[in-house]
This record gives C-alpha cells, structure tokens and sequence, in this order.
C-alpha cells in the first residue's frame, strides 16, 4: 500500500516537472502588440536624483519619470515604473518582468549584444569625485595614478578607469555608483569614477557627502550618451519610441524638463 | 530636496513592513510544510528518501540569493511567462529554502526519541498514527525549540535578501534614502529595526521554552 502511494507521488511529480518543461512555451507575439494587448508599458528603474526619485510628496518625480510618461502618453499605453536592481537589468528585460530600461542607461557596445535601444537623448560624461580635504592633490589626470579608485562595476565609469593605466593601478569595482561615494567619504576609497548627471544630483550640502566634491575640470574619457534599453529584435516598439522622441524634442518638451531637473545643455537635437 | 528624522523612519518602516509580510509568511508555510520532507527522507520506501535528500542537498547547497533569483527569473527567461509578483517569487523561494532546514531540524528531533516511546505506545495500542502525533510530536517539539528559535531568528536577516530582485524590504528602503537624499546614516539605523525584532522573538522564544520546561519544577 504504502510503496503504491509512494509510486503514485513520483508519478505525480514527474508528470509536473515534464509538464513544466514543455508545456508552457511564451507567447510568440512581437513586443509592440504585446505591450498594446496590456496596455502597459512596465519601466525598469532605479531611485537616484534627478531622474527618478521620490518627491516630498511621496510621488515618483525626475527627469527619466516625466520624460517616460510623456513618451507613454503619445504611444497610449500606462507607464508601469518598477524598481529593479540595476545589475541585473538584462535579466529583467529578457524574462518580461520589465519592458524597458529607461534610467539614465549610457549606451556601450557589450549592452548592444543583450538589447537594443532608442535614440539617444542626452549627453553624459564621466567625472571623478575626491574629498574636499583632497582638492590640491588631484590637479590632472597624471597626479590620479597610484590613488584607490572605485566605479560601478560594468558601469561606463568602470570602462573609462580601465583604459587608463594610471587609474587602474589600484581598481575595485562596487555594486552601485552611490557607494563608490561612500568609499570616498569612509576613505576606503580616493577617487570615484561616475556619472557627472548622478554625482551632480546626489552629492553636496544637505547630504551625508557634504566633504566631496567633483573634479568639473578634469575630462574623463569621451562624451557618450543616454538611451531607453528595449528588448532585442523589437523593432516595432523601439520606432514607435522614436518618434515619440522626436516629437517631444520638435515641441521643446525635453528642453524644458531639462531646465527643470538641472541637465541644461545635455538634451542631444533629434 | 530634503527629508527629516521622521520622514526617514516613515520610509523604513515602509520597507519594514514587507520584511515582516516576507518573515511570517515565510513561517506560516515552512513549518508545516517541512514535516512531510522530514518523512520523505526517513522514508524506508529508497527512491523517496533519495528524491528528498536529493531535493534538501540542492536547497541546503545553494546560496538562498540564487534561489530567489531562480523563481523570479527562470519562468520569465525559458517560458515567457514573466511572474506577476515579485513579492511571490521571493516568499516562495523563502518557503521552499526554510522548510528544507526545518525538515532537518524535525528528523533529528523525530529520530533522537528513543524507540521505547514507540514500543509504549505499541504495547498500548496505538496504531502508528497515533503513537506519532500522541506521544512522540510533544517531545520532539520540546527538544527542537532551540535550533528553531536560531534558524528563526536568521530567517529576520535572510528577508534583506529579497531586494536583489527589487522587493523593497528594510535594506534596500535605506538604499534608496542613500541615493536619493544622499544620507548615509539611515543605512545603519536600520540596524535598529532588527535588533528590537530579534529582541522580541528571543524574549518569546525564552517563554516558550520555560513553558514546555514541564519536567522540571
């Protein structure tokens, strides 16, 4: 009795496990009529200043959430922000929990093999970021050889610090771009290589990183550019975003959200 | 952009409260749910002590991270099929990893009751079923309070796991006010959420113990 029992539970389960496997095979529709058949677009962000944040009222604000929902407007599907965590955004946008990736995402060539992207709409660079105390220390890119430097890993910041063989010297990688402030500040740590646009909205006064300061007057690596990760080979969609881009840009709305989130002068013309 | 004292507990606690969702939710089912894998591998029936032990040496040999990674992830990357709820992904992951240790805590309270408790209950005529649930689960729960109470008390610190797939628990609450505002110090507040939590299971779990003490005056 008991082994019958026994026998009927892994048949059981086993029937599971083979029905897992091959039962279920996705949906083969494009992305587009994908989106459209919820009538959601779900955005893949992450909390920094100025592009998404909490306002003093508790709601979602910034730069990236304005522009989104603008672009969602025109494409008449209901922005869904999701916070995700930044390292793994490739996964999130193959397993479908997220549509897109739109936070402040600079385009390089190793994302290119895991998404496609947008238009880009904004110029970035990389910038360093030292102690006040520091501030004579660091007069150019020579005097940076030897110092602890930390970036995000896989960030840009981590590309630029890499080909520059003074600044790899002493290299560790951290996991967000806001720690490698909190390995300046706590000293482990001299230099960080980030985001001008992210160091620009998190650190100075009324913050715990009142002591750094960026080195505005030191050029790291080249310009590059911001743009929306969208899932590869979906053509349909990434167009549509286009030109609800280039709407956006021909009627002024992107210079303006510029103005208001401090990012004058970055928008790039369309 | 600015946020008080206040306002910062107002945002843990937020993130505390899928902590606590994730911490009882998670105890609600692995308890029960851990006695039928313990069965499963004191089986004498062989492919089902296998299957089981098998199953408890990929759960016990893994890092829960992955795990949480795994169920909310793999569903959308092989079939399509993305979860709806991260909050389920994560607590389910929870359920199946604490229950594989629960399980081992109950065998080796189950198996440490001498064999005279089941022959005792033999001679007086209990069938099998009821010798297990009348005389030896009481003392088995007796014995196993302690380790209990200690992989209870780990499952508080494990919840903070869950914000590797974006679930706003109480870390990654303090994370955000880091990036946000750029305040450092309410990362390491949070330490307080979880000493006064752990306080209160110990004190409760100190109770329970003095309460099964029965043996002793």
């Amino acid at each position: 009795m008991k082994k019958r029992v026994a026998a009927l539970v892994l048949a059981v389960l086993m029937m599971v496990l083979a029905f897992g496997f091959t039962g279920c095979t996705g949906n083969e529709k494009t992305d587009w009529a994908y989106i459209e058949d919820k009538g959601e677009l779900v955005i893949g962000i992450t909390y920094f200043q100025p592009m998404n944040y909490e306002g003093a009222d508790g709601k979602l604000t910034g730069f990236e959430t304005e522009f989104a929902e603008a672009v969602c407007a025109k494409l008449k599907v209901k922005p869904v922000f999701q916070k995700i965590d930044w390292n793994s955004k490739v996964q999130e946008l193959k397993s479908k929990n997220i549509d897109v990736i739109w936070n402040g995402m600079t385009v390089r060539d190793e994302l290119l093999a895991e998404m496609d992207v947008s238009s880009s709409y904004m110029k970035n660079t990389q910038t360093a970021v030292i102690r006040k105390a520091d501030a004579d220390k660091y007069k150019d890119l020579a005097s940076m050889a030897g110092a602890i430097v930390v970036a995000e890993a896989g960030s840009a910041g981590e590309v630029v610090v890499k080909a520059d063989a003074g600044l790899s010297q002493k290299y560790t990688p951290v996991d967000t771009q806001v720690k490698t402030f909190t390995e300046v500040k706590g000293k482990t740590a001299d230099i960080a290589v980030v985001d001008a646009v992210t160091a620009a909205g998190t650190i100075g006064e009324g913050t715990s990183y009142d002591d750094l300061m960026i080195l505005s007057n030191i050029a790291l690596g080249e310009p590059e550019e911001y743009a929306i990760g969208i899932r590869k080979g979906e053509t349909e969609l990434t167009a549509k975003i286009n030109a609800a881009i280039k709407e956006l840009y021909d009627d002024g709305t992107l210079d303006k959200l510029a103005d208001k989130y401090n990012l004058t002068g970055r928008i790039i013309a369309q | 952009m600015s946020i008080d004292f206040i306002g910062v507990n107002l945002q843990l606690l937020d993130g505390f409260k899928y902590t606590l969702i994730l911490f009882f939710a998670t105890l609600a089912a692995a308890i029960p749910l851990g006695l039928p894998i313990a069965f499963g591998s004191m089986s004498r029936f062989k492919p089902i002590r296998l299957i089981t032990r098998a199953f408890v040496w990929v759960i016990r040999g893994t890092p829960l991270m992955l795990q949480v990674m795994v169920v909310f992830y793999v569903p959308g990357l092989l079939f399509g099929m993305p979860f709806k709820s991260r909050m389920a992904a994560v607590i389910i992951a929870f359920i199946i990893n604490y229950a594989a240790y629960f399980s081992e805590i109950y065998r080796g309270g189950i198996e440490s009751i001498p064999v005279g408790q089941y022959e005792a209950g033999q001679v007086l005529g209990l069938t099998k079923t009821q010798t297990f649930f009348k005389v030896i689960l009481f003392q088995v729960i007796k014995r196993i309070v302690a380790p209990m109470s200690n992989e209870i008390i780990t499952l508080v610190k494990d919840t903070s796991l869950a914000r590797v797939i974006a679930v706003g628990e109480l870390i990654m609450a303090a994370q955000d006010i880091v990036s946000v505002y750029g305040l450092l110090w309410p990362l390491f507040y949070t330490a307080i959420f979880y000493l006064i939590f752990c306080g209160v299971l110990t004190l409760l779990f100190g109770k329970l113990e003095k309460k099964l003490d029965y043996y002793r005056g």
